[in-house]
């Protein structure tokens, strides 16, 4: 694998950057940071001609990287486009920045800690110290090494054990200062028993670079449901990884939306670690125009009688190209374990494109795993029938459109983010019309 | 006359199925049309609902003082005309109710009238379930999705009840029926003809006929209809086969 792909220029001005940042009172933070940095400097960004970044140029990113960096937040013009989220406790970040402003956390009940990392690392460095880069892995990219390099900005959401948050938790990015990068950092931690709903909200109206990093730990018997949607503007480019890591007999349930950004790319990675683990895995991509989106998904099974459902939908339209990556990995010790994916694409113009790649690497003997993908057009027997009835071709279309979207859009929990999706879904519809 | 079908001649991938066809059909009438495998059924049925895969290459087909061959498809279907499919297609996340609502408001909206009201709709929509003897489960479920060759059929009917077409051109509507199924079906049919429906009944068996009994009986081999007659007609074929009326024919 080649090594380094930064011109010399940009890893220096990232390392001058790097130097002049705004240093923790947390000497163990500092030395999480360093060591990231470190491995940053001999990796740089990947390149295509990495096996997992073949079809994703990251170029662009890794040349304006630095110098976004440097960018100020500017007063925000705009009220931030934020989703009205009922009854949620919310965690509101502008250009990078924390911003009590629009954050509402009044309702959080005792016991849970929820705020921004960079604050909370110096109220409870103990428990960060225990938890923050454990999952994450600099190895994987240097777009998570150089996020934990700077690790500061960000989410933390610490659940005891035995909690039941009925509100969701809503952590909202929002950029809107031209050409700045951000770098947030996410911590999920849930104590045993413990439930909760969480939703990552990425959007912009600029030109912006977005590098997140998420590290999720399900305690025994815990149950997640975790949303994140990725709602960019069309200039603005947006990488991001979550770690999840399950004890024994806990629930994750995820889904992945992407409906922005110019350049996309998004990476799950759970690990089923606890006997009797169980994750379902949704994902949505939509993309029009020239955007592209590559959406990824690891699976670990490390414990027997673990179990997953990987579901993978993409619409694309235009010219759009998608990338997906499912990979289903059972360890020897993985035991009766289920896993089943799923990858449907539905290309709703000839110049649109999907990459795709379901994989499965099975080592434990005793196993039942599936996995299948299809991509096509709108089927064109369906179309006469519903034409037949009266419907004209866009009608027939819409509603076909829709199907495909279906059981994924109405299993969203939270209604804001079902209508967001909804009229995102209206756009693909209405704006391409053949 | 509700639809008048002369000389046509109708080509799929540049092969000529329908040869020549003539055809007349009253309003409220019921015409069977009979016919070997591969003689050009199903062809005119879906030359009529529109399908953009059968190209007409001569001839016109008049419906109700309309060029019928001028109309994409959908405007067939909101002109009035109906097509029960032989292989229903099972259309996933698209519930059965949801399609019928968007149909039937279609054809209000061509027709210069408000959407339907919800409650009005649901309570119309039951009532044709009701006379299909469909369970009230199929209509939120997705279109023709996991149900029976029955269930498909008599799904078929029970739109073309809601859709109260003038004119119905039903596709092998009784292969794959049991009796009591097909009872059902020919039930609603006949309900619908009743309410002046013209019917085209596309079928290999004369055993519907003795449930929908047909105005004319006609024979089609060879993209022509190459006989014309009473119920009687359909008796014969049964009892003898095409093969002698194929010979006359020829001779």
């Amino acid at each position: 694998m080649t090594k380094l792909s930064n011109n010399p220029t940009e890893l220096n001005e990232l390392k001058a950057l790097w130097q002049a940042r705004e240093q923790s009172n947390s000497a163990w933070l500092n030395q999480l940071q360093k060591h990231a940095f470190d491995i940053f400097s001999s990796s740089g960004f990947p390149t295509t001609r990495m096996e997992d970044w073949k079809y994703t140029d990251t170029r662009n990113i890794a040349t304006n990287y630095p110098q976004w960096l440097k960018t100020q937040p500017q007063t925000i013009a705009h009220t931030p486009a934020l989703l009205d989220i009922d009854n949620s406790i919310h965690l509101a970040f502008i250009d990078g920045h924390y911003s009590p402003e629009y954050s509402g956390t009044k309702q959080l009940p005792p016991g849970i800690i929820a705020g921004n990392l960079g604050d909370l690392a110096d109220c409870y460095p103990g428990l960060l110290q225990e938890k923050l880069g454990k999952l994450a892995n600099n190895n994987d990219s240097g777009f998570v090494a150089i996020n934990t390099a700077f690790a500061c900005d960000g989410a933390a959401l610490l659940l005891p054990d035995n909690q039941d948050l009925e509100q969701p938790i809503y952590l909202s990015f929002f950029s809107s200062t031209p050409e700045i990068t951000i770098q947030p950092r996410l911590l999920i931690n849930l104590g045993v028993n413990s439930r909760a709903t969480v939703l990552e909200h990425y959007s912009s109206n600029v030109a912006a670079i977005t590098n997140a990093v998420t590290e999720i730990n399900c305690g025994k018997g815990s149950e997640l449901t975790w949303y994140k949607l990725q709602d960019e503007h069309i200039d603005a480019w947006h990488t991001a990884v979550q770690y999840a890591h399950l004890d024994q007999d806990a629930t994750i349930k995820t889904t992945q939306i992407d409906i922005g950004a110019g350049l996309a790319r998004n990476e799950l990675r759970l690990t089923l670690a606890g006997r009797g683990a169980h994750a379902e895995a949704k994902g949505l991509l939509m993309a029009d125009a020239q955007r592209h989106v590559d959406s990824r998904i690891t699976v670990e099974h490390t414990a027997p009688e673990t179990s997953s459902r990987e579901r993978y939908r993409s619409i694309l339209a235009d010219c759009a190209r998608g990338v997906f990556n499912g990979r289903i990995l059972v360890q020897a010790e993985a035991q009766k374990t289920a896993a089943e994916l799923t990858n449907k694409n539905l290309l709703l113009n000839s110049g649109a494109e999907i990459n795709t790649k379901p994989e499965l690497e099975i080592y434990a003997d005793d196993v039942k795993c599936a996995h299948g993908s299809t991509t096509g057009q709108l089927d064109e027997t369906s179309m006469f029938y519903l034409i037949s009835r009266g419907l004209n071709i866009d009608e027939a279309r819409n509603i076909l459109i829709r199907a495909f979207a279906g059981e994924l859009l109405t299993d969203i929990s939270i209604e804001a983010l079902r209508n967001r999706v909804q009229s995102a879904l209206e756009e693909l519809e209405h704006g391409h019309v053949k | 006359m509700l639809i008048k079908i002369n000389n046509l001649h109708v080509s799929v991938n540049e092969t000529e199925i329908i040869k020549g066809l003539n055809l007349t059909i009253g309003e409220g009438e019921v015409h069977a049309i009979m016919g070997p495998n591969g003689s050009g059924k199903s062809t005119l049925a879906q030359t009529l609902a529109g399908h953009p895969n059968y190209d007409v290459t001569a001839g016109t087909v008049e419906f109700a003082g309309q060029n019928l061959l001028d109309l994409a498809a959908d405007e067939r279907a909101r002109a009035g005309i109906f097509l029960g499919f032989q292989y229903p297609v099972e259309i996933s996340g698209v519930s059965n109710i949801y399609m019928l609502k968007a149909a039937l408001n279609a054809r209000r909206k061509a027709a210069g009238k408000p959407e339907i009201d919800a409650v009005e709709f649901m309570r119309f929509v039951k009532e044709k379930a009701a006379l299909m003897k469909l369970d009230q489960k199929f209509l939120t479920r997705g279109v023709n999705e996991g149900f029976s060759g029955g269930e498909k059929k008599r799904n078929e009917i029970f739109q073309m009840a809601v859709l109260e077409p003038k004119f119905a051109i039903l596709d092998e509507t009784d292969s794959g029926l049991d009796i009591d199924a097909l009872k059902v079906v020919a039930n609603g049919v006949n309900q619908q003809r009743d309410d002046k429906c013209s019917v085209l009944l596309i079928t290999h068996y004369q055993r519907l006929l003795d449930y929908i009994q047909p105005d004319f009986v006609h024979v089609l081999a060879n993209g022509q209809i190459i006989r014309s007659g009473d119920k009687d007609l359909a008796l014969e074929l049964e009892a003898n086969g095409y093969d002698e009326i194929l010979a006359a024919a020829k001779a």
